[in-house]
Parts: structure tokens; sequence; C-alpha cells
């Protein structure tokens, strides 16, 4: 068993991964209080408040974070807050675009009046900073080229002093903790942070001071949060398939760990 | 053909030669993966120029009259020097500047956020003054607040502090102290590798979930059509190197 071909194993959680999403069974998803943050706060904010969204990501975490960030997007709009989106990573702004242009249609939202795309601009952390002092300075324009001055969704917002709530869906750095350490230590906004599953673990003791008031960790926390609004995705489609996928790990390292341990017990008798 | 069926199609094939590694390295991998390196780097350049050199540079001082864009332009130009090894030196004052300010920008926000915010969760009070309970002191592991997990935490953060401190020899009692240390430490590690295991398993279901929704005939199947061209590729790829006789060393 320890020799086992590689490929076996791959074969394995390939299709632990396949039959549920093929066959799902719809495993029941509990809502985590860190998930329920975000969405509470969301639920509590008046129309028209600006909610601010920075998609730090790129495709190559669409799977963890494109479910998370349409999710939000929906719960916003269906709240009629000001939606006002950008991103720090220019690798992810075609990406931002699509899920902010796809939603904002499916909600019937108009450009300019409910939601703006900014886009990306250069600096990283020195955008937050930036964006801290004027908004209209870092970016004269939004992504379509229009002139950020005058657009109806920008109506009295300066700078992040203005912002209502945000939330950063990051996937490294720059992401949640940059727009922590630059932004809401720095401007005092309210803020919450959308992450992959990877970063969720280093970003728990922000959330636990109470820097963060919410935390959406990976496909997981996606998942809930699309059942929070009640409007099922990728994210509810795929817990099928990532439960299934845990129970073949487990049950790999527990069989991996007795053939190891016996076959260490049959050395020593030898030897003895 | 429609530019979304074109998506699929180019997305789907990816995807499988990606996957090909699974069984063995071999030339349909290799393609993806230098395709993956040379579109993100193009796409890298078109945007920066775009954004940067256009619509921040160029367009404000030409349209806009702001000369005092100069002044980061000219900055920034100091960094190509580098390629110059006679005016090289130019380029240290440029570097300088940057460095300057982000060690100014970074050192107080990080102190602030991460040292001092940190510090303070750590040392939380022991016990609790409720309303007209008095005080108390409540053990719900469930509840990050409570009086319990402030302690776990106070003797997590002193025992991996102490596991670190290398300036004395963890015997006798410090052993133990150290070993408490290194058991929150592997419950730690544990926690982040199964979040990362976690998050992979996503990112497969993320990949497997647009296979299933491109073998639609909407989108002319592209699954089922390109997995068939990528497993008779990798028949003909293994037998041409069976074929090939073993190379001397």
């Amino acid at each position: 068993m320890l020799k086992i071909d590689r490929r076996i194993i791959f074969l394995v959680i390939g299709l632990c991964t396949l039959l549920p999403l093929l066959y799902p069974v719809g495993l029941p998803i509990k809502i985590s209080s860190e998930v329920r943050g975000v969405y509470n706060h969301i639920e509590s904010l008046p129309e028209r408040s600006v909610f601010f969204m920075s998609f730090d990501f790129d495709p190559a975490s669409k799977p963890e974070l494109h479910p998370q960030a349409i999710a939000l997007l929906r719960h916003a709009f269906r709240k009629n807050l000001r939606v006002v989106t950008m991103t720090l990573w220019v690798t992810g702004t075609g990406l931002a675009d699509q899920i902010v242009t796809q939603v904002a249609k499916e909600m019937g939202k108009e450009n300019g009046k409910d939601y703006v795309f900014l886009g990306w601009s250069p600096g990283n952390t020195a955008v937050i900073i930036n964006l801290g002092q004027n908004l209209y300075n870092t970016f004269p324009s939004d992504y379509g080229g229009k002139p950020t001055k005058g657009l109806p969704v920008l109506d009295g917002v300066q700078s992040l002093k203005d912002v209502t709530y945000m939330v950063s869906l990051g996937a490294g750095n720059p992401g949640v903790e940059a727009w922590y350490v630059f932004g809401k230590d720095k401007y005092k906004f309210e803020m919450g942070g959308g992450c992959t599953g990877v970063m969720a673990p280093g970003l728990y003791p922000l959330l636990r001071s109470g820097q963060i008031n919410g935390l959406i960790g990976g496909l997981r926390g996606a998942a809930e949060y699309e059942s929070l609004i009640d409007q099922k995705g990728k994210a509810v489609a795929g817990m099928d398939a990532q439960s299934a996928t845990h129970v073949a790990i487990i049950i790999l390292v527990i069989i991996c760990n007795l053939f190891y341990f016996s076959m260490r017990r049959a050395a020593r008798q030898q030897s003895g | 053909m429609d530019a979304t069926v074109f998506g699929a199609w180019v997305a789907t094939g990816l995807t499988l030669c990606i996957f090909t590694f699974l069984y063995k390295d071999n030339p349909l991998f290799k393609l993806a993966e230098h395709l993956y390196v040379g579109v993100s780097v193009g796409y890298t350049i078109v945007k920066a120029y775009d954004t940067v050199i256009v619509h921040l540079i160029v367009k404000p001082i030409f349209e806009q009259g702001e000369i005092a864009l100069l002044i980061p332009v000219a900055i920034g130009m100091l960094m190509l020097t580098r390629y110059v090894p006679k005016a090289a030196w130019l380029s240290r004052y440029a570097f300088a500047f940057i460095v300057g300010v982000g060690s100014g920008l970074a050192i107080p926000r990080t102190i602030s956020s991460f040292i001092l915010r940190q510090i303070e969760d750590t040392v939380r009070p022991l016990l609790s003054m409720a309303g007209g309970d008095g005080v108390t002191f409540s053990m719900n592991l469930l509840n990050p607040s409570s009086s319990i997990n402030v302690i776990i935490i106070l003797i997590g953060v002193i025992s991996v502090l102490f596991y670190f401190f290398f300036s004395i020899e963890h015997s006798g009692p410090g052993k133990i102290v150290a070993r408490t240390g290194v058991i929150f430490l592997m419950i730690a590690f544990g926690a982040a590798f199964g979040y990362t295991v976690m998050a992979r398993m996503s990112l497969l279901i993320g990949r497997l979930t647009d296979l299933i929704e491109f073998s639609d005939a909407s989108y002319g199947r592209p699954t089922l059509w390109l997995l068939m061209v990528t497993i008779g590729v990798l028949i003909v790829l293994s037998r041409r190197s069976q074929r090939k006789p073993p190379q001397e060393s």
C-alpha cells in the first residue's frame, strides 16, 4: 500500500470529485459565525449606502473567489446599495469587470448610477492610501473611460472615509491584510474579508481581534453565503464533492498510517 | 464560431492539457504551461501600458497640462539606467526614493495593525464583568472571546515564543513549555494544511464543474471531443517514447 502508484490516488480523488458533481446529494450546509458577520452587516445597511468591493484575485483563484463575488454582489444589489468596485491585481481586471457586469445585468442595475467598476491602478498598497485621500485622483475615470467625477453612484463620496462598508476578496498580497493595514486602520471604515482557503487561517487573528467583522473562507464560505442569500450557485453545488474528497483523503491518511505502523512493528520484531 | 463557444473549446483544451501531467510530464502539459505564462505576461504588459503610460501619464500631461507629473516620470526613468552600466548609479536615487517612501508608509501601519492590535487581543482580561452578574469566567470553547479561550491563546503565544527562544537550554520545566509550544505549532500547521487541501480540492471542483458544463451540446461538446484527442495524443507519445532506444549515459 505504501508503494501504491500515485496515479491511483489521483483517480480516486478525481472520481470522488466528479461523481458528486454529476449526482448531487445535497448535504446540509451549516452557516459559520464569520460568514454570518459579513452577511449581517450588509443586511443592516440602509439603502444607497456605499458598498466598496475590491476584487484582489486573478483567474487562478476563480473557483473559490468567483462564487463569493457573485453572492456578495447579488446581496448588495438586492439591498439597493451603491456598489463601487475595483481591483488591485492587474491580471484580474477582465475577470472582475465580467463579474460586475454580469451580476448588475442580472439584477437590472445601471452602470454609473447603481454601480461602477473603477478598474485597476498601479501601486498596490499606495493605491489604497491614495483612495483614502482622494478617490478621483486615484481613478480619474472608470474602467470604461467615463470620468468618475459627477457619477451618481459616487455622489457624496470623496475618499475611503465616505465608504459605509468594504469587502476585499483576496487571493494573496495585496488583499485583505493590505486593505486593513493601509485602509481601515488609517481611514476608519467597517470592513469584512473574503479569501481563498489557503489564506483563511492567517486571517483568523484579524477576525478574532475585531479588526475585520467577518470572513468568507474559500469555496465553503461562498457556499454558506449562497445559502444565506438563498440563491444557490456553483459553490453550493461543489460542497458534496468537497465533502466526498475530504472523506477520501481522511480514509487514505488512516490506511497509510495503519500500514506504516504495522510495517514499523514488523521491522522491530524482526530486528528484536 | 461564437466567442463563448470558442472560449469553451480553448478553456477545455488547456484544462485537459494541464491535467495530463497527472499521468506524466509531456509536451501537452508544457504547451499549456508556456501559454499560461506567455498570456499572463502579455496581458499584464498591455494593461500596464494602457493604464499607466496612456491614462496616467500621456493623457494628463498633454491633454490637461499636468506638468508636475514629469517628476515621478523622471524618477521612474532613472530605474532604466540599470541597463547602462556607466549611468547605473543613477538608479540608486530611484530605489532610495521607493525604499524610503515604502518603509515610511509600511512600518508604522504594520506595527499598529499587527503588533499592537494583536498584543492587545492576546492580553485580554481573564475575568469579565457582565452586567449585574459581577465577575464571571466563561468556559464556552465555541465562543472566541470566552475566558477559557483567552487562557488557551495566552498559553499558546507564550509557549511558542519560548520554543523559539534559543538562549537557554530547553530542559526541566523549560522543556515542558517548549513541548507545549510544539503542540500548538503542530495544531496550527494542521489547520493550515487542512485549509490548503480544501482550497486545492476547490480548484479541482471548479475545473471539473466547467468541464461538465462544456460537455453540453450547446458548446459542441468540447469536453468529450478534446478528451478523446488528448488520450489519443498521450497514447501516441507513449508509444513513440517506448520505440526510442535508451540514451547512453
